[in-house]
């Protein structure tokens, strides 16, 4: 599994990637068009939080239940978040 | 599932079964539902788990039990646990029991949009036009601000005076902290939150009654004596007071209830002269 | 003695001595500090033959025993129920009048107020976990936690966060607020004077924090020690309830966590969440009550567990429709996440919100209807013995069920919009919790043979259950008579007085009672007659299957239910067994008496360390406002802290894991990097519920209407510039990992220095752009951007700065293991690397939190 060239790989991405986001705010896109630029950058930091935990955390090539557990803590947070934001009128 | 509840309301609605009328008759129809029911299955429930121990103690061997036991697997030291049998009585009641929770909830609910409804802009009654009222908690007592403009404090002896057979409508928030304004006579509550507007209604009845208005949320040291009294005035009696109120803010024109509680505090500091003694040094 | 083996032998590689001969990972050792190799194992009295008896002081000061532990925490919970019940005393008093009269204002909050803290948290729970702690591995066939030494931080955190809370009361006034706290009545400026109420606030976080240890060690032991042949279905279902006790502790309590680390904050920094009209009152109660639901069932569930053992037992029949029944439980355990915001249906959520929780919570209703016909279906065809303990679980059930009832009035959202804040809910949870209280002494009456090998006098345990049950209806059904008094209130309606009068009536003789079974308890002990191994015909869970009380390390062999039924395997039989599962063969270069070795049970860092974050704890509330003296207890503290951290993981700690076990659904994993994993999903929820409420505020405010509270400089490079420091460190670690499998030591260390170098250029990076919005002189904020300017500042400086402390406390662990990467730990041995890659599993998730900030703080 200790493949350097493939972590190397990975961390070019998420530097990638991250400038990506960057970019979408200094050129300005997310000031025409915030909601789509909104949804780029979470689908992004999504891709890389995900990156981050499969090949890091090699949860890959851990059994599929610890990913369980971590998945259930997010759920968790996710049914505060959006419930508690959905409630305000 | 509620696509199903909301048809079920439909069809309660028009036949008469959710309840209409002032918040204390709402209130009544529902809770002596609940209660009978809730007594009657208890009583039943209870009953039961009290025969069936009765039946099933132990008595010692019998030459009946000896027989009995033959049949009946009793739990084994070191087994691992199984079940016994049973399901399908189980389930049985499981079920009857579902059936009338979610019956109950499903009428209850029906009742909620009615009173939810009332709250709202347009009223359902065909009454003179709901009479607006701003109410704001504060450590401690309770400010009422009529669509004139003219405010009313419980702290200062005032009493928050209303017309009899119309509909009140309160939008209630706070100037501090979390409070809850209740009028439990009227059987209407609503939490009082800073920075937020909560909308509740009521109807009095009965003029020349006075019902109290009490804190439910726990507001400090004076939660306790966090009271208002609520009058209730005949239509002709209560205009007759209110047209003599008009005058006294400049800002009070009619219909300006949307900014209600802009003023937050600067009541408070002269509240806070008031010589209660509530054994703490509050430092609003 | 702990010290003896902190100096030099202490800095010697381990690898040497830990040389296991495999490597599969779920039959290595391993230590429970999180990244401990074992040590040099002192000559000292650690061994289980030195271990102190139990009649000394000592013994109780250094155990990691499960089933001393379990003791400790039953005794300590028994204390706080005392303390808890002469609050209630007090104010029941107080109450006999209809106007205030003794106990009034401030006093009469701090009363209810504490009353409810302890209960809930003090005494319900620990109560339970002392039971827990002392049976569960028992009926799992486990010969400890997997975690011994956590457990017993568990303990003393818990012990010690209660002693602040005492130590509250002793600065001029605790927390006076309710337990539900609500904001922002829960900030200084509504609350008495002084540091009181910040120290009960830190002794909540305090208490907190043992419950997550606890959490962690308890999911690691259930899912990977079970004896062989025992699925999790098969558990007995007091283990059963604990398990989704647990699981739900874990991320309910997390919630908790950081609504109380904001609240603190609130309270030490001077943030403004809680003060903040836009939603900051709706924010508490949103977090409060996620929190707080799963609470009402991580109360309840280890009582319904006890009931269920308790009816098997003394009916003699097994649980109808058990497998139901734990459908039932999963359920709600489940379905206790989407229900909290029924405590809020007269706050200003909007309706369609309050139709689909009334819908979850009617739901959750249901199951607990399954539970309770499947108890009393039990009763039937059994022979029922009324016995003190059946006698209490009877009683608790029908006491639950008019509980049950009172709650489905308070699911219908209109006749809730009623009795909200009165004396309806005060009767309807007690019914419930005093309820499920009344189940828990029943279980004490149950196992108290097994935990002392003596037998409780009968006549005085049935004369205390008929004393309290009518004690506790006495008490608290006129409450629903008088249903219409305000809560936490000594003025009330006269026409009242009555009812309360007899409620007070029925407090004393409830707790008066209690006299009865303390003195029950104490003469049994000392005269009463010997319970023998299995005092109660019919019980069949393990536990009664060894003797009363067990010996140190539970069972006469390995237990083994793998014929159906519970045997004890020799040594050799394991050894066969494991093998031919191809399992470990368990040889150590240890010198290890047997397989599987000494297991230690002593040690003091637990106790130590619990010290130095009390005494953190008590700094820290009087750093705002109390002086100096408790800003240098603070450092002093914090220094303690780190030291008794060092000394944790230099100290030489035994654990095996157990050879032949049920590890579903961890095989595979072996336990610390379990208990790492699930850590870190409870700090998703801590993370998430920060952003959750930075979120909920933005909202509230209108999301594209937040920049103007932002300074003009907050711009996206420093966002930047640290997100590539952190992406970067995070693969310097993976190159130290990479490093340590090909056995480089050099690799390890410069993998290592990196990931330091570049964390701590995190730091000050952050450093400079905090320092730079402090010191602005912006047209809009004169005053520079602080902690307090607004609440855009606030959880900036907060989400940021909790992150912020993520990545301090792992360049401290970095600290640790540089030198001892240099000195070859974790490049020796087959397994050396181990830490390395849980200190990564660490690193990498707190990257992955900074993934979502930065996007959040910088770009939108």
């Amino acid at each position: 599994m200790a493949s350097t060239k493939l972590y190397t790989i990975i961390f070019v991405v998420l530097a990638a990637l991250t400038t990506v986001q960057a970019w979408v705010e200094i050129s300005g896109f997310l000031d025409q068009s915030y909601w789509l630029a909104f949804g780029i950058l979470g689908v992004v930091a999504s891709v890389k939080a995900l990156m981050v935990a499969g090949y890091f955390q090699h949860l890959r090539s851990e059994p599929r239940s610890i990913t369980y557990v971590y998945a259930a803590g997010l759920m968790a947070a996710l049914a505060l978040t959006v419930a508690a934001a959905y409630s305000i009128t | 599932m509620s696509g199903t509840i909301a048809t079920l309301v439909t069809v309660l609605q028009s036949d008469g079964i959710i309840p209409r009328g002032s918040r204390v008759e709402v209130f009544d129809a529902i809770y002596w539902v609940f209660l009978v029911l809730g007594a009657l299955v208890g009583i039943v429930v209870i009953g039961y788990m009290l025969y069936n121990a009765y039946k099933y103690r132990d008595v010692g061997e019998t030459d009946e039990d000896a027989a009995e036991s033959k049949k009946v697997e009793r739990p084994k030291l070191g087994e691992l646990p199984r079940g016994g049998g049973g399901g399908r009585k189980l389930f049985l009641s499981f079920t009857l029991s579902a059936i009338i929770v979610i019956s109950l909830i499903a009428w209850a609910y029906g009742i909620l949009l009615y009173v939810e409804e009332g709250a709202a802009e347009e009223p359902p009654t065909e009454q003179a036009e709901a009479l607006e009222v701003q109410v704001e908690g504060y450590q401690f007592g309770w400010r009422f601000t009529y669509p004139n403009g003219h405010t009313v404090d419980s702290a200062v002896g005032d009493s928050f005076k209303v017309p009899a057979d119309r509909m009140v409508r309160l939008n209630v928030t706070s100037a501090d902290v979390f409070h809850n304004f209740g009028i439990p006579g009227l059987r209407v509550k609503s939490d009082a939150i800073p920075g937020q507007y909560t909308q509740q209604w009521f109807i009095a009845e009965d003029p020349g009654t006075n019902y109290t208005a009490r804190c439910y949320e726990l507001c400090g040291a004076g939660h306790s004596d966090m009271t208002a009294t609520v009058e209730v005035m005949s239509q002709e009696e209560w205009q007759n007071w209110y047209e003599g109120t008009g005058n006294e803010t400049e800002t009070g024109d009619d219909g300006n209830q949307s900014d209600g509680g802009d003023d937050d505090g600067h009541a408070l500091e002269d509240v806070l002269e008031e010589p209660v003694d509530y054994g703490m040094e509050v430092h609003a | 003695m702990p010290d003896d083996n902190n100096g030099d032998d202490g800095s010697v590689p381990s690898g040497e001595r830990d040389a296991s001969p495999e490597s599969r990972a779920d039959g290595g050792e391993v230590t429970d500090g999180g990244h401990a190799v074992r040590e040099e194992l002192p000559a000292g009295d650690e061994h289980g033959h030195d271990f102190p008896s139990m009649g000394t002081v000592k013994r109780w000061l250094v155990t990691t025993n499960h089933k001393d532990v379990g003791i400790l925490y039953t005794v300590t919970s028994l204390f706080f129920l005392v303390f808890g019940g002469l609050l209630a005393l007090l104010f029941r008093l107080e109450l006999t009048t209809a106007s205030g009269s003794f106990l009034t204002g401030t006093a009469y909050n701090q009363a209810v107020t504490a009353h409810g803290l302890l209960m809930v948290f003090f005494f319900l729970s620990p109560f339970a976990f002392g039971f827990a702690n002392y049976f569960v591995p028992l009926q799992l066939g486990a010969k400890d936690l997997a975690f011994p030494r956590l457990n017993a931080l568990s303990y003393w955190l818990y012990l010690l966060a209660g002693g602040l809370f005492g130590l509250s009361f002793l600065q001029g006034s605790t927390f006076a607020g309710g337990w539900t706290m609500y904001a922002p009545l829960n900030l200084p400026m509504y609350l008495p004077e002084g540091v009181g109420s910040t120290t009960a606030v830190m002794a909540m976080i305090m208490f907190v924090i043992s419950v997550t240890v606890s959490s962690v060690n308890f999911l690691t032991t259930m899912h990977r020690m079970r004896a062989e042949g025992m699925r999790i279905r098969d558990m007995p279902l007091f283990s059963m309830s604990i398990l989704l006790t647990v699981w739900m502790m874990l991320f309910a309590f997390a919630a908790l966590l950081a609504a109380l680390i904001i609240l603190a904050s609130d309270h030490i920094l001077g943030t403004t969440y809680f003060a903040a009209t836009e939603g900051g009152s709706l924010l508490w109660a949103h977090l409060f009550w996620f929190f707080g639901h799963p609470e009402v069932y991580i109360v309840f569930f280890p009582a319904l567990g006890m009931m269920a053992e308790v009816f098997q037992t003394f009916t003699g029949r097994r649980i109808v429709g058990r497998k139901w029944f734990i459908a039932a439980m999963t359920l709600v355990a489940l379905q206790s996440f989407v229900v909290w915001m029924h405590h809020m249906f007269l706050t200003s959520i909007n309706l369609e919100i309050k139709t689909l929780f009334m819908a979850t919570t009617i739901g959750i209703s249901l199951p607990f209807d399954l539970m309770v016909f499947a108890l009393i279906y039990t009763m039937i065809k059994g022979r029922i013995r009324f016995t003190t303990p059946f006698l209490f679980a009877f009683g608790a059930l029908l006491l639950f069920i008019v509980g049950g009832i009172t709650g489905v009035f308070l699911g219908a959202v209109v006749l809730d919009y009623e009795f909200r804040g009165t004396y309806w809910v005060v009767a309807h949870f007690h019914y419930v919790m005093v309820g499920g209280a009344m189940a828990m002494f029943g279980a004490l009456y149950y196992w108290y043979p097994k935990m002392t090998g003596k037998m409780y006098d009968e006549f005085l345990g049935k004369a205390h259950f008929a004393l309290s049950f009518v004690g506790f209806n006495l008490l608290y059904f006129p409450q629903f008579v008088a249903w219409e008094t305000p809560r936490r209130v000594y003025n009330y309606q006269p026409e009242f007085v009555t009812w309360h009068q007899l409620s007070t009536v029925g407090a004393f003789v409830f707790g008066l009672s209690f006299l009865l079974m303390f003195y029950n308890f104490y003469k049994s002990y000392h005269h009463g007659e010997d319970a023998g191994d299995a005092p109660w015909k019919y019980a069949s869970s393990a536990e009664w299957a060894i003797p009363s009380p067990p010996s140190l390390e539970n069972f006469p062999g390995v237990p083994s239910y793998k014929g159906g039924s519970l045997s004890f395997l020799s040594e050799e039989e394991v050894h066969g067994a494991a093998a031919a599962d191809g399992g470990p063969a368990h040889g150590h270069a240890t010198g290890d008496a047997h397989a599987g070795g000494h297991d230690d049970h002593a040690s003091y860092w637990p106790l130590l360390s619990s010290v130095a974050v009390f005494v953190l704890f008590v700094g820290l509330a009087g750093t705002n406002g109390g002086g100096t003296v408790y800003t240098a207890t603070a450092a002093l503290g914090g220094l303690a802290l780190l030291g008794t951290a060092a000394g944790w993981v230099v100290e030489s700690f035994h654990v095996s894991e157990p050879e032949l076990a049920s590890r579903w659904p961890f095989d595979g994993v072996e336990n610390t990097k379990l208990g790492v994993w699930i850590f870190l999903a409870s700090d998703v929820v801590v993370f998430g519920a920060f952003v959750g409420s930075y979120i909920f505020i933005r909202v509230a405010e209108g999301w594209q209407n937040w920049h103007h509270l932002l300074p003009a400089d907050h711009v996206v490079l420093p966002g930047l510039i640290n997100t590539y420091l952190l992406l970067a460190s995070s693969f310097s670690i993976v190159l130290a990992m990479v490093a340590a499998e090909k056995k480089s030591r050099a690799g390890v260390v410069a993998g290592l220095v990196t990931t330091l170098v570049l964390g701590i250029g995190f730091l000050i990076n952050k450093g400079i752009e905090w320092s730079h919005f402090f010191h602005i002189h912006s047209e809009h904020f004169p005053e520079g951007w602080t902690f307090g300017t607004n609440v855009a500042s606030s959880t900036f400086y907060l989400t940021t700065g909790m992150h912020g402390l993520h990545v301090t406390l792992g360049l401290l662990v970095l600290l640790w293991m540089i030198p001892r990467a240099w000195r070859g730990a974790y490049t020796s041995t087959e397994d050396g690397d181990k830490p390395l890659e849980y200190f990564g599993l660490y690193w990498h998730f707190v990257d992955i939190v900074w993934l979502f900030l930065f996007p959040l703080f910088y770009i939108l």
